[in-house]
């Protein structure tokens, strides 16, 4: 169960750490590959609406979610999971709306991290 | 309060367990493609990487891969997919397939399953989860192993003579006949020689059984390695030995009874640090195309008396046989 405290977090550090055994050299490490490709998957989700590709949503929309998931980013992972929502719905709206949501996520997910280093 | 999961600390003996089966994993997201390919390093395994359907194919066909960790949706070719066309070719180990999925509705999980894949997992991974199943898949594994191996053991057994690792009587006879229906149908001949020790039953009243099965043995050596690696070398008994010439006429089977007959005459056997005999043989041979209506007996039959002839006549050399030859015994042949 998560505590009342941490829903409003970007990433359950505890979750995360629990997940690889507590290595925070390693989860820093994955935090920035998941860095990388976001910058990369959200590029190629604004091609895809820009293309109304809407297979290429639902694909980029998936891998996110499930990089997401393995970091316990709740919120960053209910966004991509409307992504490929609205890409097999073929609902371009609902993409835009998505991928505004995971700009807004991964911005805060990044001032959480960058203070949490701070400290 | 929440249970807290621990990874297992793995002992030793199963890293080196692990080090036996490198793993495939097969992911298009780089945050699990790293986190999978780490926890596994740490557990003792070989990784293999591929970020998509493609080149986990190209990888699960030619690298020694025993165990595959599969994503189910990758672009280009999916999890399920992979599973299927690994079942159709043949790989000479089996490898055992894990699917991973975000789905966890029993649809799914019958549709991987039935497209091959031994066991499924949802995402996220529980990293002590997966150290289970793999666990599960190394008993998989070995069990195979073992039945393979013991497979390979109780073939070599029904098929080969125990002492001198020759074919067996049953066997060599088994190859005779296939390479008599080849020559029916219009193959090429072959060519059939039967070799008896000279004086064997002086050796192994003079220097113990021991030293008998020696000469067998060495002598078995000797002439294995000098054939084609086609012809057939059997124990037909006690010191008889019956060799197969495959696209041997008759002319081939008379020069290569030849050879070994001074092959052997010139070779002396080390029974031990003080003891090495000289010994010959003698060889009785026919081939098919020098009878007119070849069975895998007349055959057989047809080079045992020209051995016996050759025996009779002071041991030491070759006699081959053909239907021109009158048999000191008529053949009760109905045709």
């Amino acid at each position: 169960m998560v505590k009342k405290n941490q829903v409003a977090l970007p990433i359950n550090l505890e979750e995360a750490l629990n997940r690889i055994g507590g290595d925070e050299a390693f989860l820093k490490e994955l935090l920035e590959i998941y860095r990388d490709e976001f910058i990369n998957l959200s590029q190629q989700l604004e091609k895809a609406i820009e293309l109304k590709n809407y297979s290429m949503i639902a694909e980029n929309g998936h891998t996110l979610k499930g990089a997401s998931a393995n970091l316990s980013l709740p919120a960053l992972r209910e966004a991509a999971w409307e992504m490929e929502m609205a890409g097999k719905n073929q609902d371009l709206e609902a993409a835009r709306k998505a991928l505004t949501a995971l700009k807004k996520e991964f911005h805060r997910l990044e001032k959480f991290l960058s203070e949490k280093n701070k400290n | 309060m929440k249970a807290k999961i621990r990874e297992q600390r793995i002992p030793g003996v199963e890293k080196e367990q692990a080090k036996k089966y490198p793993v495939l994993l097969a992911e298009d997201d780089p945050v699990s493609l790293r986190l999978l390919e780490k926890k596994l390093k740490d557990w003792g395994y070989r990784v293999f990487k591929a970020r998509n359907g493609k080149k986990a194919w190209e990888l699960l066909k030619t690298a020694r891969v025993r165990i595959a960790i599969l994503d189910w949706m990758m672009p280009a070719l999916e999890g399920p997919e992979l599973c299927s066309r690994l079942r159709q070719i043949r790989k000479p180990h089996y490898t055992y397939l894990i699917l991973l999925t975000a789905r966890n509705t029993s649809l799914d999980i019958v549709q991987g399953l039935e497209a091959g894949a031994d066991d499924y997992m949802t995402k996220p991974i529980n990293l002590m989860e997966l150290q289970a199943r793999l666990k599960a898949a190394h008993r998989i594994i070995e069990l195979e192993e073992n039945l393979l191996k013991t497979q390979k053991k109780l073939q070599k057994l029904a098929t080969t003579d125990s002492l001198t690792g020759a074919w067996n009587r049953r066997t060599v006879l088994e190859f005779l006949r296939e390479e008599l229906n080849r020559y029916r149908r219009g193959g090429p001949p072959f060519g059939l020689l039967m070799i008896d020790l000279d004086h064997f039953k002086n050796i192994n009243d003079q220097y113990g059984h021991q030293a008998g099965d020696i000469v067998l043995k060495q002598l078995v050596q000797l002439i294995k390695i000098n054939l084609r690696n086609y012809d057939r070398v059997g124990r037909y008994g006690g010191d008889e030995l019956l060799i197969l010439l495959p696209g041997s006429d008759v002319y081939h089977t008379g020069l290569v009874a030849a050879r070994l007959l001074s092959l052997a005459k010139e070779t002396k056997i080390r029974i031990n640090q003080r003891l090495q005999l000289g010994l010959t043989m003698s060889i009785g041979g026919t081939s098919a195309d020098s009878i007119s209506k070849p069975k895998p007996e007349t055959i057989v039959q047809t080079a045992d008396r020209a051995l016996y002839l050759a025996k009779k006549l002071g041991r030491y050399r070759v006699i081959l046989f053909g239907d021109s030859v009158k048999l000191p015994v008529e053949e009760e042949d109905h045709g």
